[in-house]
């Protein structure tokens, strides 16, 4: 069987991680992959009576997710990670203990990620109400060189997703799709003017 | 409070019924009044499906978006038109700018939207699309979805130009139950934020039904088998739109819009056969029948002006150094402008009355201009009389349309009603444009209008 490999995207919050790791589960399914997709928040959330925010618990939240991304890519699953994972050297660790990773930064800056804010928690961790708030309370240190860089801020979540796919295709991680419908084809445009006349436009 | 706001885009949508005539029919619509601010909607000139939904959509006007209609021309040669679909929008929608800012977007039917682009969430795209053996949808597995609920997805209709009345309005009825069955499905299946949907099937009902319902169309007999159907359609609608405001619930804010209006089609005006009546189309032989003009020799060394024909019209000059064998010179371009503007407008109907015909000149009317604009756009009778493109007739007035049986023409306003639980309604307002609903949807989810736009306080 052949061995599936996996996707983390790592960023701040808000910068669009699980969009983009929803997006691509979608893609990769509709290409006929096995795809799953692991939240960051959505896995501590079940882990959160042992798990915490220190440097020690998301060590070991990481350990965790490695290690899930560990099983399901020996049985020829994506695994699909949206997790804030800012540490350089616990991204490194995680790295080291996955057959294929592919490390995806979702950048964006500060500023825009404060405007965005859509789930006000940037405004929480500015007026104290949150600890260990990555970027402002705990630091956030940037990949230094992931196999992709996704600036957010300057593309729309689909340009993203296009640019990560080029990316594994290019790789020969992941099959090629057909062609997306372009323009209209010569019959094409015929049966639409048909069609408009028949409106009477 | 986590923002929604689900749009109901009724195509054509009439405020002369919305709002004065059916309104007691329309209990939830006029729930929505009551409660809500709402206002008759300037559309776009001309008021046509498109450009007008991705001018409310951008906030911009036909003239920066470069889009003058379904069909625009692609150089200064005579003849080569391309449709304008999805791919002609260079300007960003709300939904991409939704999109991109991380919010849910799904958007159902919106004209202009074929070949659906990759949004943050769910489309499906409009009646554009050849055909559902295209990929209609994104992500491109939705259509399997759709199947599943509806088996066959209706585009639009198909077999409009029919006098087979009752097989149309069951075609109408049966597009529009399976279209909003899915949005239902959507709505409750797939996380979304911003939800915009456009039903085409009260556009297509005034086109096949208005004479029999207005007293003001040329064929109107009272007490006809048919008089109820447009009233029972709008009635019909107005209960789905029920069933969506329940599904949505309360802290969801409503916008129900229209791209523009209709009235009574009076009759055509065939302008290219009036064009060469006055010496400005010159043809190098009488052609046999009625035929386009495209299918006719036309002497371009001698034209000076050529038209297109719709429920607008679109008057091109032959221009020096710009057309290809064009002979108006730059100095002469204006004053013929005017020449044919007065012309124009003196053309009178069957009766011999003034029609009150409106010409506009794309410079005069848009922020800018791009693309390749007609270089005059006409009214005829303020959109009570069609604009026939064929040539071939007797005279300038014909009471046939030339692309088959149409009872109605698009007025200038459509309709616009906002609930807004977070604001207290206004009641009616005045003088809102297409072009406000763009700023509006945004600042909803707290971000500035296209280009930093700010919304009117509505």
């Amino acid at each position: 069987m052949e061995e599936g490999f996996t996707l983390w995207l790592t960023g701040l919050s808000g910068s669009g991680k699980t969009t983009i790791a929803e997006m691509m589960e979608r893609e990769l399914r509709s290409r006929g992959m096995k795809v799953e997709r692991l939240d960051g928040e959505e896995i501590r959330a079940h882990l959160k009576e042992t798990l915490g925010f220190t440097r020690r618990d998301r060590e070991i939240h990481l350990r965790y997710l490695a290690f899930i991304c560990g099983l399901l890519n020996r049985n020829g699953i994506v695994a699909v990670v949206g997790a804030i994972s800012p540490y350089r050297d616990l991204r490194e660790m995680v790295r080291n203990l996955l057959y294929k990773y592919i490390e995806i930064y979702c950048q964006c800056p500060l500023d825009v990620l404060q405007v965005r804010d859509t789930k006000g928690g940037y405004r929480r961790a500015v007026s104290g109400k949150i600890d260990y708030f990555t970027v402002i309370s705990d630091p956030y240190e940037e990949p230094e060189q992931p196999e992709v860089i996704l600036r957010t801020h300057l593309e729309t979540p689909g340009e993203s997703v296009g640019n990560l796919l080029k990316f594994l295709e290019n790789s020969g991680l992941v099959p090629v799709p057909p062609s997306p419908p372009g323009d209209y084809s010569e019959e094409e445009e015929q049966i639409i003017a048909e069609r408009l006349k028949n409106f009477g436009y | 409070m986590k923002t929604k706001v689900l749009v109901i885009g009724l195509d054509g949508a009439c405020p002369d019924w919305v709002f004065d005539r059916w309104r007691e029919d329309l209990p939830h619509l006029n729930r929505l009044m009551a409660r809500g601010t709402w206002a008759r909607l300037d559309s776009t000139i001309p008021p046509i499906t498109v450009p007008a939904w991705t001018c409310m959509l951008t906030g911009k006007d036909p003239g920066q978006l470069g889009i003058y209609g379904f069909r625009n021309r692609l150089d200064y040669s005579y003849g080569r038109m391309g449709i304008a679909n999805a791919l002609a929008v260079k300007e960003d929608r709300v939904w991409d700018i939704l999109s991109r800012m991380g919010f849910k977007v799904v958007v159902v039917g919106v004209p202009q939207t074929y070949p659906p682009q990759p949004v943050n969430g769910q489309m499906i795209s409009c009646f554009l699309t050849p055909s559902i053996k295209n990929q209609y949808t994104y992500p491109p597995d939705l259509r399997h979805e759709i199947e599943s609920w509806v088996g066959e997805y209706i585009l639009d209709i198909e077999h409009f130009r029919t006098e087979d009345k009752p097989a149309l309005l069951e075609a109408i009825y049966t597009m529009t139950r399976k279209r909003f069955q899915v949005v239902r499905h959507l709505i409750s299946e797939k996380p979304w934020d911003f939800f915009m949907m456009v039903e085409m099937g009260t556009d297509r009902i005034h086109h096949g039904f208005w004479k029999y319902t207005d007293p003001s169309h040329p064929q109107y007999r009272p007490g006809n088998p048919l008089e109820n159907s447009m009233r029972d359609y709008y009635r019909y609608i107005d209960r789905e739109v029920g069933e969506l405001l329940t599904q949505v619930g309360e802290e969801t804010r409503i916008l129900v819009v229209s791209d523009h209006g209709a009235k009574a089609l009076q009759g055509g005006i065939c302008l290219n056969q009036w064009l060469i009546r006055e010496g400005y189309l010159v043809l190098k032989e009488k052609p046999e029948g009625i035929v386009p003009l495209g299918q006719c020799q036309v002497d371009w060394t001698r034209t000076r002006a050529w038209g297109e024909g719709g429920y607008y019209g679109r008057i091109f000059i032959n221009r020096q150094g710009r057309e290809a064998q064009g002979i108006v010179p730059a100095n002469d371009y204006d004053a013929l402008c005017r020449e044919l503007t007065a012309g124009l407008k003196a053309i009178r109907d069957d009766q011999e009355k003034e029609l009150s015909t409106q010409v506009f000149k794309p410079e005069e009317i848009y922020k800018s201009v791009t693309g390749i604009p007609s270089d005059l756009i006409v009214y005829f009778g303020d959109l009570a009389w069609r604009s026939v493109g064929t040539i071939g007739y007797e005279t300038v007035i014909t009471q046939n349309n030339d692309t088959g049986p149409d009872d109605a023409n698009h007025s200038r306003e459509g309709i616009f009603i906002l609930y807004d639980p977070l604001s207290p309604g206004r009641g009616e307002v005045n003088n809102l444009q297409i072009t406000d609903i763009a700023p509006l949807l945004l600042s909803f989810f707290g971000l500035p209008g296209p280009d930093g736009l700010q919304a009117r306080g509505i």
